[in-house]
């Protein structure tokens, strides 16, 4: 009996000390992560100055609904005055089984000009690879639907599903 | 037929420390090694881990990967790889195998509950509704599903009160229902475990350490005995009574010093007739080996041991072996002393002849129920007169509340003058050989300096 208790505590006292040296969150994300714009998009296509978000939105990896980056001029004016300002809005971040998923998005009037990831995060190597993968895939699809309705990339499902979600939020931002 | 004819054996029994032997400790740290590598598998992989749904279902990746580690290391304990029989032990290894595969069993059943809990928190989903999802679009994991339902039946046969109700080839005839599981479980390893998709030289690594054991197991338990059996032509001489309840059985052969089998050791025993075949079931040799012939004796407790009586002369035999580590290798001093408890005086009769020692330093303590119970009588008496070695026969009841046993320690330490400077060869029953250890060391004798086997299966 003494036995089993020594086991059976052995082996959690051991799952918490390796689970808690892994559970430090990974540099935050951002910089190098792809992005993808319009090349007809007047203003420089992949990193537009613009007036609302800058990749410091870190926002932490949980179920956060707070839009980062809200554009200071309502969305009706903007629509008047044509392709004259591009205003940032940034999804929610989505939390998937594999790791974290947030995207921004780069619009004048209902065009999306640019979109491009503020956390692409993953919990192993796989998944890593698994969005390394996807990610441009997923930016492109972005571009040519000009909305949320994407097909999303296969075998990449949890990393789409986390895409389309905060690019729906992002998008929601702008009506 | 009647005397043991100790002949050629006795001019080259020194203990033969020249042959491989992986004993305890080597052995738990190549174990401990493997189970480290496991782990840094999931370290090496893992990114970071966060949130009630990342540590639950890491927590069910490292559960899983250890699992499916330790459940190699189960068979591997069980291929009878000679190294590991003589440094080891059966009965240790036996041991080893029982508590292991309780722990191979829990974690099977923690990774399964672990991963469920874990992706239903992430997926905010519920237990059922995740529960189904793992099972429908996850590739093979309905397979390890399966499995583990045959780990957790088989878990529960082994457990010991279980194992009583049943019939002991019953219960082993169910065990090979483990190959089953591991088969079936080892395929969602790689499809859908992490640490292994991306890592190709992990999945060449963990496939290797797979097929190895398979082969050990392969060779150990099927080929070379087939090969021995082949070669060595064993046939039954002939059966003698030895009391009411035990015969001997004379086995010949050619070429026996090739198995390089030593007193204390045993083999498993395979009686090629029609009711025997199929099972085969472990006994002592009685008597050193020689070139030509073997000797086991075997008392009538189960259905199998009964029906040796009946064995004809020249019918065929297969023997597994040799395995023990209950031999004069382990010995460490001058001084020996054996302690036999009813029938586990067959490997104690052999080491009674054969383990070297000085005229007066070896000493025989034969402990049985009645008198009637004791085998060998002569053949004992005969060995004690030739060695100049001390017999004594200790016989009547164990103790109780009003009378102390007659092995308790103080009365060993009477007996037995200097007992703590003796090396302590014990065999018997479980119940005794535990009780006697316990006295063992209450009378001084260091824990090391005891030798003991216990025919538990």
């Amino acid at each position: 009996m003494r036995r089993v208790l020594l086991a059976i505590t052995g082996t959690i006292a051991g799952l918490v000390a390796l689970l808690s040296f892994k559970s430090h969150s990974p540099i935050a994300t951002g910089a190098g992560l792809p992005s993808a714009g319009l090349p007809s998009a007047g203003a420089g296509s992949s990193a537009p100055p613009s007036t609302g978000g800058s990749p410091t939105t870190s926002a932490p990896a949980g179920t956060s609904k707070a839009p980062a980056g809200r554009s200071p001029a309502p969305a009706s004016s903007a629509r008047s005055s044509a392709a004259a300002t591009q205003t940032d809005y940034t999804g929610q971040a989505i939390q998937t089984q594999y790791g974290t998923v947030q995207v921004k998005v780069t619009m004048t009037g209902k065009k999306i000009d640019n979109v491009s990831f503020v956390q692409l995060t993953a919990f192993d190597q796989r998944s890593q690879y698994i969005n390394s993968q996807a990610a441009p895939l997923l930016l492109q699809q972005t571009l040519s639907a000009q909305s949320a309705q994407i097909d999303g990339v296969s075998g990449a499902t949890y990393t789409s599903i986390g895409y389309v979600q905060s690019l729906q939020s992002a998008l929601d931002q702008a009506k | 037929m009647t005397a043991v004819a100790p002949g050629r054996t006795a001019s080259r029994l020194g203990p033969e420390r020249d042959r491989f032997r992986l004993t305890k400790l080597p052995t738990m740290a190549v174990i401990g090694a493997g189970g480290v590598a496991t782990i840094v598998l999931w370290v090496r992989d893992t990114i970071y881990v966060t949130g009630l749904g990342g540590w639950l279902t890491n927590a069910g990746r490292i559960t899983g990967l250890l699992a499916g580690y330790l459940i190699v290391v189960l068979l591997a304990l069980m291929a009878r790889v000679p190294a590991l029989e003589r440094g080891v032990g059966t009965d240790q290894l036996a041991r080893w195998h029982s508590s292991l595969g309780r722990y191979v069993v829990s974690l099977s059943v923690a990774h399964t509950l672990l991963i469920i809990w874990g992706y239903a928190v992430t997926a905010r989903a519920g237990l059922w509704p995740q529960t189904w999802t793992l099972l429908t679009s996850y590739t093979d994991v309905l397979m390890a599903t399966v499995s583990l339902g045959l780990l957790v039946l088989i878990g529960i046969v082994s457990a010991r009160a279980a194992r009583r109700r049943l019939r002991y080839e019953t219960w082993h005839l169910l065990h090979f229902y483990t190959y089953l599981a591991i088969a079936l479980a080892f395929s969602h390893q790689f499809a859908t475990g992490a640490d292994f998709v991306t890592n190709k030289p992990a999945r060449y690594w963990w496939s290797a350490m797979y097929v190895l054991v398979g082969a050990l197991l392969l060779w150990f338990r099927l080929i070379q005995p087939l090969i021995n059996a082949a070669r060595l032509q064993l046939r039954v001489v002939a059966v003698q009574p030895e009391s009411a309840d035990a015969v001997s059985i004379w086995i010949s052969g050619h070429n026996l010093d090739r198995l390089a089998a030593e007193p204390g050791q045993f083999f498993r025993w395979r009686f090629l007739t029609r009711q025997l075949w199929w099972a085969a079931n472990p006994y002592s040799l009685s008597a050193p080996p020689r070139d030509d012939l073997l000797r086991i004796t075997v008392k009538g407790l189960g259905e199998h041991s009964r029906s040796l009586r009946e064995l004809a002369p020249g019918t065929r035999v297969i023997a597994e072996g040799p395995y023990g580590a209950f031999t004069a290798a382990s010995r460490r001093l001058h001084k020996v002393l054996l302690i036999a408890g009813g029938v586990g005086i067959t490997p104690i009769r052999a080491l009674y002849e054969s383990i070297p020692a000085y005229p007066g330093e070896l000493t025989l303590l034969y402990r049985t129920g009645k008198a009637s119970d004791v085998l060998f009588a002569q053949e004992l008496q005969d060995i004690a007169t030739q060695r100049r070695s001390r017999l004594e026969f200790v016989t009547g009841p164990r103790g109780g509340r009003r009378r102390s046993d007659p092995m308790e320690a103080r009365r060993l330490k009477r007996m037995v003058p200097d007992l703590a400077s003796h090396d302590v060869y014990l065999c018997g029953p479980p119940g005794l050989t535990e009780y006697l250890r316990g006295q063992l060391r209450a009378a001084g004798v260091p824990a090391r300096q005891i030798h003991f086997e216990s025919f538990a299966f």
